[in-house]
């Protein structure tokens, strides 16, 4: 119970900081533009009344945008000078790295479910395939949970918010091509650890109405990863 | 309630604190005295929990840092030499989720909130947002933070830096109201502020202890720096004549004041613990006139050599 209330007390700090500030309304502005964008672009200008590509394209749009919602996490608590709080109020580390954590998926959530404004049009004028899109949707939850695990990592090692950008960034876009490299391959290995690393085959799934275990299990074993490195990190640096 | 042993900081090769032991006691305020750079925030850090000691023991309220910090934290309050606030956050957001952090029950959050609120003069603030307000306001929520919870023991670090003189007052009187039932160990590189407000102190530079003691110690110290001066107008060789004879005097260096014909600036080394400008003062016009008599003001370096002097003859309470 204890655990719970340390936890909620950071949480819905995060959760006031993001509507006090302009991020959380500027990364939901852009995220909205976008995908009502690719939402028009796909299903208005060619004339398929499927969700598939706009959902690829917003697995992209989220890689790209998750590291502006991650970027401050600890970096702006390490410029406040307000981390020496956090490491000396009876919290532990976990609870700081959870409350965060879920504080930003919540914004994900958030963002995600005005973005499903865009299948009012199509409900309306189109016969889309329900479980396809719930898939799909889940799968962009499950794809943003990872991104945020690895953005919060990248946030603790620095003070620096845009460094913290710049090195989530890449290093997303490298898992979401990893698996471009496969084709490249001969040993069988190699390609198979490509594709199990891969974030874009593994949404993959979801976009096509799969709700496979692995794919599940494999986006939040890379949360769950990324929260231990930052958890251990925290503690180290004491 | 708070006890350090042999503790030394290192950061890679370079060591912050040099085998460092003092305690603070319940109902004691505990002055920490020291020029900026010299260990001063490093040691607050190490007690509060934020950094780990390489070498030796931190215990507060009897957990031992190293281990069981955590629990430990219940019992802190701390004020970093920043006050670390969230900006975008209002002044009853954050105290709110401070106490929240403290795990202070619901139903005496609001309590709690009155009373540091109240005692910090915040009252005119609570519903506006941090980044608005002046320096003053800021060390005060950042002081009613570290006294949200009531805890065993307080850590002020510079907890007067930036105040004018009446937050100042303000402020040592919320601390020594604080420090009757609490453990207190502020930091400060101001004299006066140790002999005004605590009951011992202990000086550190270069990150070692180099005293500790009471601070009636210190304030003879800062009585006995060993400079007056002052500016006369008279014959040269009579007034220098005059003031070497003067008891207590030992070295009398003149100038003539380059803006003022017939004026001179002089240098009067002392070396007596009485009243010597009295004297100094006769001296002078018995001969000429006498326009501007000062003692030196006290630099910390010449109180420290002077103190730890003192410290070593009555060696009363000196635990270095």
């Amino acid at each position: 119970m204890n655990a719970w209330i340390g936890l909620k007390a950071v949480y819905d700090k995060e959760m006031l900081t993001y509507f006090r500030s302009p991020i959380a309304y500027f990364v939901i502005a852009v995220f909205l533009l976008g995908t009502g964008y690719f939402f028009t672009y796909n299903i208005f200008l060619t004339g398929v009344g499927t969700m598939d590509q706009t959902l690829q394209n917003m697995g992209i749009l989220l890689i790209t945008l998750s590291p502006v919602l991650t970027m401050r996490l600890f970096s702006a608590e390490y410029n406040g000078r307000t981390m020496e709080l956090l490491m000396t109020l009876p919290l532990r580390t976990w609870q700081v790295v959870l409350g965060k954590y879920f504080g930003a998926v919540s914004m994900l959530v958030l963002m995600t479910a005005a973005s499903c404004i865009n299948l009012i049009p199509l409900y309306l004028y189109g016969n889309p395939q329900t479980l396809n899109i719930v898939a799909g949707y889940i799968g962009f939850i499950l794809l943003g949970m990872a991104c945020i695990g690895i953005g919060q990592f990248f946030s603790a090692l620095t003070e620096n918010q845009i460094v913290a950008a710049l090195i989530t960034i890449p290093t997303l876009l490298g898992f979401w091509f990893v698996g471009h490299l496969q084709s490249l391959q001969s040993s069988l290995l190699l390609r198979d650890l490509f594709a199990h690393l891969s974030f874009a085959l593994h949404y993959g799934d979801f976009i096509h109405g799969l709700l496979r275990s692995e794919a599940i299990t494999y986006f939040l074993v890379v949360a769950a990863v990324a929260l231990t490195l930052n958890n251990s990190y925290l503690q180290w640096r004491r | 309630m708070i006890d350090i042993e042999h503790v030394t900081k290192r950061y890679g090769s370079k060591t912050i604190l040099h085998d460092i032991s003092f305690n603070v006691n319940k109902g004691e305020i505990v002055g920490f005295l020291g020029p900026n750079g010299a260990g001063k925030t490093t040691t607050m850090r190490m007690i509060a929990g934020f950094t780990a000691a390489t070498t030796g023991t931190v215990r507060v309220a009897g957990f031992d840092m190293a281990t069981d910090n955590q629990l430990a934290a219940e019992h802190i309050g701390y004020l970093p030499e920043q006050p670390p606030l969230y900006d975008v956050l209002d002044v009853t957001d954050y105290l709110t989720f401070v106490a929240r952090a403290k795990q202070i029950p619901a139903v005496q959050r609001a309590s709690q909130l009155d009373r540091v609120i109240h005692a910090c003069r915040l009252e005119s603030v609570t519903r506006k947002e941090i980044y608005k307000l002046s320096k003053g306001f800021r060390q005060r929520v950042g002081l009613a933070q570290a006294l949200l919870g009531d805890p065993d023991v307080l850590l002020l670090d510079e907890p007067t830096a930036g105040l004018d003189p009446g937050q100042i007052q303000e402020t040592r009187e919320v601390i020594r109201e604080v420090g009757k039932n609490h453990a207190v160990l502020l930091s400060t590189h101001i004299l006066p502020e140790v002999t005004l407000i605590c009951q011992r102190v202990a000086i550190i530079n270069h990150g070692r202890i180099l005293a500790t003691g009471s601070p009636q110690g210190l304030q003879r110290a800062a009585e006995e720096t060993s400079s007056v001066l002052l500016e006369a107008s008279g014959d040269p060789d009579q007034l220098k004549r005059a003031l070497s004879d003067t008891d207590g005097v030992t070295a009398v260096s003149l100038r003539p004041v380059a803006s003022r014909a017939g004026f001179y600036s002089i240098d009067c080394q002392v070396d007596t613990q009485e009243q010597v400008e009295s004297r100094i003062a006769r001296a002078v016009i018995s001969c000429g006139e006498l326009f501007r008599l000062e003692r030196q003001q006290p630099t910390l370096e010449n109180v420290f050599l002077r103190y730890i002097g003192h410290t070593n003859e009555h060696s009363n309470g000196a635990s270095a």
